[in-house]
């Protein structure tokens, strides 16, 4: 018996079951997208802290509301998102202003609803991708643990049929069955630690733009 | 242009997919390139063979004899006895007395002195004899006991020989599974010099025919069976037996 098992990487993958080569395939899409979106999100964060580092730069400078409210509106392409929500609170606060009739407390309730809906749709653009992220994290362990439980059973089924069962005959199909667990571990880890990162990105983010809105209404509220 | 601040570009999107598949490629060639899972399995079981103490190195070589010691021969030459004088009754009587006497005394003298001789050479001759003998006895012991040597050892070689064929053909036996006790079955095999097996005849049956055929087909499976280190050790009819437990 000259026993010289190829236990390379490759034929392991090809030696296992249909189900086990499915579940692989899965999984291996699974990290492609992941990582993916972790690129991506790797940009999109770093461009929305250098942009809202560059607009509190500016703002806290001390230059003219109106002034910067123009430069926000005619760079609306590349204006960040502090920028639009300090574009879209200017725009309903001098709406509002123009009112005679209104209150100066209505005019700030509404110039905050304005700045809070823009935020909201900013934030959900940041967050996009990052539940798809979780997801790989928290779900693709099983995923491969179910590939490695389907491949260890029909391993041992076919021990049935041996009378005697060596460490020879049993290792393959274990090694086959554990690639899948192997995967989805692969795809899990970054996923997990990219979605930390990027919560708490996110989370900085959302103080800071929660802290501008504050402090851009007290701002109004004084001019007025 | 864009609904969102954060909104990817086109371009952003292009580097991520290219970044992300190349991540994979490069974990791939990692893990084909830096982990070699090949398993090769040694054929041969290990036989271990227990000695309980050191063989000699070198092969005791025969002693030269010991230097032939030649015992001295001393020829025990008695004292002439002492002579008897007679009375004289005359000088002439005398003188031909004292002739006689010597003349007598002469012969004896010689008579004794052949005698001495030849009792000293009978002497050596036996001690020689004995020598030879005692030389002759000595080689053929140092022959012997080179020659035993060599049958130990080439007895030993044909022992681990066996043993490395039995080692191998047991290693296919599949046992049946209601296999009881601990029967013997012994099998004739005749073997080709490259240790294809031609024949394996069963000899004396172990008394459960499942077992029996199972060493068949172990002793069929087996091939080729291994070869001794010597070839001259070569047997091309073996007669081997097994035991289920051993």
């Amino acid at each position: 018996m000259n026993v010289t098992h190829d236990m390379s990487v490759w034929s392991l993958v090809t030696g296992a079951s249909v189900l086990v080569q499915l579940v692989m395939a899965g999984l291996l899409l699974a990290s492609v997208l992941s990582w993916y979106y972790i690129f991506i999100k790797v940009f999109t964060f770093k461009r929305a802290v250098k942009q809202t580092d560059s607009f509190e730069k500016g703002f806290w400078s001390g230059g003219d509301l109106d002034e910067l409210f123009q430069r926000a509106v005619n760079s609306r392409g590349g204006a960040g998102t502090l920028e639009r929500i300090f574009e879209s609170g200017f725009r309903e606060f001098t709406r509002m202003r123009k009112q005679p009739a209104q209150s100066i407390g209505a005019a700030m309730d509404s110039t905050r609803r304005a700045m809070r809906a823009t935020y909201q749709r900013e934030m959900e653009s940041l967050e996009s991708h990052l539940s798809f992220l979780a997801s790989v994290a928290s779900v693709s362990p099983y995923v491969g643990l179910f590939g490695t439980v389907w491949g260890i059973m029909n391993s041992f089924r076919e021990l049935a049929n041996v009378a005697q069962a060596t460490l020879g005959t049993v290792a393959p199909g274990i090694a086959e069955a554990l690639i899948a667990t192997a995967m989805g571990l692969f795809a899990a880890i970054p996923a997990v630690v990219a979605y930390n990162r990027f919560a708490g990105d996110l989370n900085r983010l959302a103080t800071r733009f929660d802290s501008f809105m504050e402090e851009f209404s007290n701002i109004l509220q004084r001019q007025s | 242009m864009y609904a969102y601040a954060t909104q990817v570009s086109q371009q952003e999107k292009v580097i991520s997919g290219a970044f992300a598949f190349g991540m994979h490629l490069l974990f791939l060639a990692l893990l084909i390139f830096g982990v070699t899972w090949q398993k090769k399995v040694e054929p041969q079981a290990n036989v271990v063979d227990l000695w309980t103490n050191l063989p000699s190195q070198a092969q005791p070589k025969a002693e030269p004899p010991p230097p032939v010691v030649k015992p001295e021969v001393r020829p025990k030459v008695e004292p002439p006895p002492p002579v008897k004088t007679a009375a004289k009754p005359d000088i002439a009587l005398k003188e031909k007395a004292e002739k006689e006497r010597r003349l007598l005394e002469e012969k004896q003298k010689e008579a004794k002195k052949r005698e001495v001789e030849a009792k000293a050479a009978q002497k050596q001759q036996q001690a020689k004899e004995a020598e030879l003998q005692r030389q002759a006895k000595e080689q053929q012991d140092a022959q012997n006991k080179i020659a035993e040597q060599a049958a130990a050892a080439r007895k030993s070689q044909m022992d681990k020989y066996r043993t490395a064929i039995r080692e191998k053909i047991k290693r296919f036996i599949v046992l049946p599974p209601n296999m009881q006790g601990n029967p013997e079955a012994e099998f004739d095999v005749i073997q080709l010099p490259n240790g294809k097996v031609l024949d394996a005849k069963l000899k004396r049956s172990s008394g459960t025919p499942a077992y029996d055929n199972a060493v068949e087909r172990a002793i069929r499976k087996a091939e080729p069976l291994p070869l001794p280190p010597d070839p001259a050790l070569f047997a091309r009819e073996l007669n081997l037996t097994f035991r289920p437990q051993e």
